[in-house]
């Protein structure tokens, strides 16, 4: 090439130059070199550049299909005899050929290591795939980013939603909604409940969600006495027939006829996607109708960092027009939330612990794998130093090593996709996130992430067995294995692998640890009921009934529902324990003035209640046959009894009897105490014993359009049938009601303990997987360690040593082991246990016991899987050895 | 070895690239095969392509090819063999058979 020649484009040579068989390169080069020279001199530089880069892209896939053909058919032309190289792929192919010889003729360790991957890269893609829509996705409205909810959610009015519509500074919209779940009635199909929202006309333009058909709310629609409207999801859509002609037509929810003005896209779901239909919702200027929660846009300009800025104007503007009590002023404390942390923020360090365990699972599986290889390559150190003395180079020992490694991931990779798929839905509804499970699909990106994952692991697991290569004397090795491996040392690396091994399991195991003695803390708080062996079938009425017809009804269910075989008694109540707060009212106490704006929740429930519930009579008696149910006319009664609770005798009568006392508030009747009850957790399992007062349904109204029949069983088997035969007596003795959900008190128990009892589930196994993983790779290593110093301990036991000694050694020397992994993994899990924090309840995430659980589980483990190659080492003849080698 | 008839016709390319060895004679390397199909037929051809031609032909026992040094660099000089001059006949005789008589006429 004259000195004169522009320069060669790099990318289309080395393109080129990796393709074309190694024989023929040179050539090839020069020649394009030349005449690109020749080109540049004659067309210019930029025709020569497009002239080389075509040739590279057009040369492509003949060299290739040259390449892969050579190295298939193994044709080398005779002119090329005495040319070094191979073609590019021929080397490449003979390894993988190899490779796969060798993991065929060793299933054991094959099936071992792709088994580990598997378990680790399925796992890790499934909770990405879960995960990935609430973690890493946008949120499914187009002003996502712009919308920020309201200090205090479930906290405002309509009048004060009303009365600071447009006063906003710094938003350019506000929105207000709240829960309201609705009856859907059909004609024909049965009448059901559906998630719902009722909210301000403003929603769908705070989040900037345009309907997939008709429209979504507008100005005025939230007006009083405007048209009663809804926007359904398009879940609901689709089962009410999917036709746009839906549009302009009625729905009967919640009694109420409301028309149908638009359906929402697929991918919409707004506060979850157990959410069906918005309900527009006529707001009242004077009403003190809360538990609003608010969101709005920001305006122009503003963002989530400067939007506090504005607080001061807005609750001055609302300080002007509110008065608030000192306890709970409004005013203050005031703070915005962006609307991801609103919406997901709970399911957060659920997922995050989820994912950093698989994460550890896929680690430790790396690392198992890699000890594992590393034994082999040591296993091979003859055979290796053989090829290497006859002219290997390390580069193409460790292409072998390589191979062998990517043979593994690729299979790795697919069992564990197929292992993500298997799994997925199973693993979606372990996990607590509620609706988002059935919403969570298995798609392409779980595939991807799978094989991206075998890839990464397939690195991670070349590392170990590459540095060793790299670092080893392969020569030395031809000479130690001739001399029997006496100076045989070594092995560091692969002891490296095995502590951070244990390390990573044992932060997976106190993690679960932790969580098994956090939920066993809720578990033991007492809930004041018996919830053995209790089914709960919750009703909804169909239709408006007058009390009287209301309590006769139910009355009756009760009777026929404790009539069924199995049942030893029924209940009705307007609301069961640990299903949240629910309604309060006000109290007032003979003879004890003062008590104006306090308020205690109330139960209605029917008679025999208490012992259906296993709720104990502390004092007095309970409800029996002599309280009668009041008749709608009735007005000669007086009074009626209540029941009342130890936490409100402890709070209102302190070091009195409460018993026969006269109590006001709620109904326009005065109410004598008759018995006082045990507390019962009535809203969140952790919450503070509240003040609650019971009174008997018939004479005291019943609320809402809600209840719940508690029905005790004989025996826990009985359940399912008993449900089943309740469910029919419903619809036969009380067709105004419908089923709604039928479910356990067990299960509801369950249910308030919350997340963390699904997330320890899932460490639980998570860590039984990551003790199996780190006893395997004790064991290799052992076994290793063993091996190698065979001779070593034949001569020994020769010279007098006791076999038991020797056995000591080795477990001794897994035990060590074991023991610094423990201390590294304490170490990382006092760095990570702030994952865990927000799940654990009434432990720290220090908890010595925890720790030393998790400790005592990973040396047991070690001693276990240290003793078995020990034994043999100890139980071995030295003659045997000696002669042997 | 296969008779010969079993290796005609040859492909367009293969036939191409026979002519073009049998056209650069005792400078048939690759690179002067590709420019020489070029310089008579204005088409471009991917380099990468005569080469895996070539080495394809040889497997066949239509080419030899042999090292010659040329400016001190190594180079494969490429022949036709005479299993390849028989090859390359029959295709020429099967393609002017098939034209015989042909009146090329567009409507």
């Amino acid at each position: 090439m004259p000195p004169s020649a522009p320069r060669l484009p790099r990318v289309p040579f080395l393109v080129l130059r990796l393709l074309a068989p190694r024989a023929e390169r040179d050539e090839i080069l020069a020649d394009l070199a030349e005449e690109y020279a020749a080109k540049a001199a004659r067309d210019g530089g930029g025709a020569a550049r497009r002239w080389l880069w075509n040739q590279a892209f057009a040369s492509s896939p003949a060299l290739l299909r040259w390449s892969w053909w050579r190295s298939r058919s193994g044709y080398e032309p005779r002119a090329n005899a005495f040319r070094p190289g191979d073609p590019v792929l021929k080397t490449w192919m003979t390894d993988a050929r190899y490779a796969m010889r060798r993991l065929r003729v060793r299933p054991g360790y094959t099936f071992l290591a792709v088994l580990t991957l598997a378990l680790g890269i399925g796992g890790t893609a499934a909770v990405f795939g879960i995960a990935r829509p609430l973690i890493f996705d946008r949120l499914p409205y187009p002003n996502a980013d712009r919308v920020v909810t309201f200090w205090m959610p479930g906290w405002w009015t309509e009048e004060e939603l009303l009365f600071m519509r447009r006063k906003y500074s710094g938003f350019t919209e506000v929105a207000g909604y709240r829960p309201n779940d609705v009856t859907l009635a059909q004609t024909n199909a049965p009448t059901r409940l559906i998630r719902g929202i009722e909210s301000s006309a403003e929603l769908f333009s705070v989040l900037g969600s345009p309907p997939l058909i008709g429209r979504t709310f507008r100005r005025g629609d939230d007006a009083q006495g405007s048209e009663p409207t809804v926007v359904i999801s398009y879940g609901l859509w689709q089962e009410l027939g999917g036709k746009p002609s839906i549009l302009g037509t009625r729905l009967t929810l919640g009694g109420l006829d409301r028309t149908v003005i638009g359906v929402m896209p697929r991918k919409f779901w707004f506060p979850d996607p157990a959410v069906r239909v918005w309900l527009s919702r006529p707001l009242d200027p004077q009403g003190r109708n809360g538990s609003y929660a608010l969101l709005g846009t920001m305006a122009p300009g503003v963002t989530a960092q400067s939007v506090s800025a504005h607080l001061p104007s807005i609750t001055s503007v609302l300080g002007a027009r509110f008065k608030y009590s000192a306890k709970a002023d409004k005013t203050r404390d005031a703070q915005f939330k962006t609307l991801r942390d609103e919406l997901l923020g709970k399911m957060r360090p659920a997922i995050v612990a989820m994912f950093v365990a698989m994460g550890l699972i896929l680690l430790i599986a790396c690392a198992n794998v890699a000890a594992l290889m590393l034994g082999q390559v040591e296993g091979r150190a003859s055979e290796l130093a053989v090829r290497s003395a006859l002219g290997a180079t390390h580069a193409r020992l460790l292409q072998q090593i390589i191979i062998e490694a990517l043979l593994v991931g690729v299979a790795a990779g697919l069992c564990g996709a197929a292992l993500a798929a298997a799994g997925f839905h199973m693993l979606a509804g372990a996990l607590p996130i509620g609706a988002w499970a059935e919403n969570a699909s298995f798609d392409w990106s779980v595939f991807v992430a799978a094989l991206a994952m075998a890839v990464v692991a397939v690195l991670l697991v070349v590392l170990a067995p590459a540095v060793t290569l790299w670092r080893g004397d392969l020569r030395g090795a031809l000479n130690r294995a001739r001399t029997g491996g006496i100076q045989g040392r070594g092995g560091r690396l692969e002891r490296g692998l095995v502590v951070i091994e244990v390390a990573l399991a044992m932060l997976i195991a106190s993690g679960a640890a932790l969580l098994v003695r956090s939920v066993s803390n809720l578990y033991a708080i007492n809930p004041g009921i018996d919830p053995r062996n209790v089914a709960v079938i919750d009703v909804v009425s169909n239709r408006n009934m007058r009390m009287g017809e209301r309590a006769r009804v139910l009355d009756n269910l009760t009777h026929a529902l404790s009539a069924l075989p199995g049942v030893r008694s029924a209940a009705v109540a307007m609301k069961l324990p640990l299903r949240g707060g629910g309604d309060s009212f006000d109290i007032t106490i003979e003879g004890k003035p003062g008590l104006e704006a306090t308020f205690t929740y109330f139960r209605i429930v029917s008679q025999s209640y208490f012992s259906t519930m296993g709720i104990t009579l502390r004092a007095g008696r309970l409800f029996d046959s002599s309280d009668r149910p009041l008749a709608d006319n009735d007005t000669t009664t007086r009074e009626i009894p209540v029941i009342i609770n130890e936490a409100l005798a402890k709070k209102f009568f302190p070091g009195e009897n409460p018993l026969g006392r006269r109590m006001g508030g709620g109904f326009n009747i005065a109410q004598r105490v008759i018995g006082v009850v045990n507390d019962v957790a009535e809203g969140a399992l952790t919450d503070q014993r509240e003040p609650v007062r019971y009174y008997l349904g018939g004479q005291a109204p019943w609320f809402g359009n809600l209840e719940a029949f508690v029905l005790k069983t004989r025996r826990a088997a009985d359940l399912p049938a008993v449900l089943d035969a309740a469910r029919q007596t419903v619809n036969r003795v009380a067709p105004q009601l419908a089923v709604q959900t039928t479910t356990t008190m067990e299960r509801e128990l369950d249910r308030a303990v919350g997340p963390a009892r699904q997330v320890m589930t899932l460490l639980s196994l998570l860590s039984g997987l990551a003790l199996v993983l780190g006893a395997i790779g004790i064991y290799g290593v052992i076994s290793h360690f063993a091996a190698r110093r065979t001779r070593d301990w034949a001569i020994r036991v020769a010279l007098g040593l006791p076999g038991s000694r020797v056995v000591t050694h080795i477990v001794g020397q897994g035990v060590a082991l074991v023991a610094v992994g423990v201390v590294l993994g304490a170490i990382g899990t006092l760095a990570l246990a702030h994952v865990l924090a927000s799940l654990l309840f009434g432990v720290t995430a220090f908890d010595a016991i925890a720790f030393a659980a998790a400790s005592l589980a990973m040396l047991v483990i070690g001693v276990v899987a240290a003793f078995i190659p020990a034994r043999r080492a100890g139980t071995v003849d030295p003659a045997l050895v000696l002669r042997e080698q | 070895m296969k008779t010969d008839s079993e290796l005609a016709p040859l492909g367009v390319l293969e036939e191409q690239i026979l002519v073009g060895v049998l056209r650069t004679r005792d400078e048939a390397y690759g690179m002067n095969v590709r420019r020489e199909i070029e310089r008579v037929t204005g088409r471009e051809l991917a380099v990468g392509a005569v080469y895996a031609t070539l080495d394809r032909l040889e497997a066949k026992g239509l080419v030899a090819s042999k090292r010659v040094v040329v400016d001190g660099m190594s180079r494969r000089l490429f022949a036709l063999t005479r299993v390849g001059a028989t090859a390359l006949a029959e295709t020429r005789a099967m393609r002017e058979a098939l034209w015989r008589g042909v009146v090329l006429r567009t409507e």
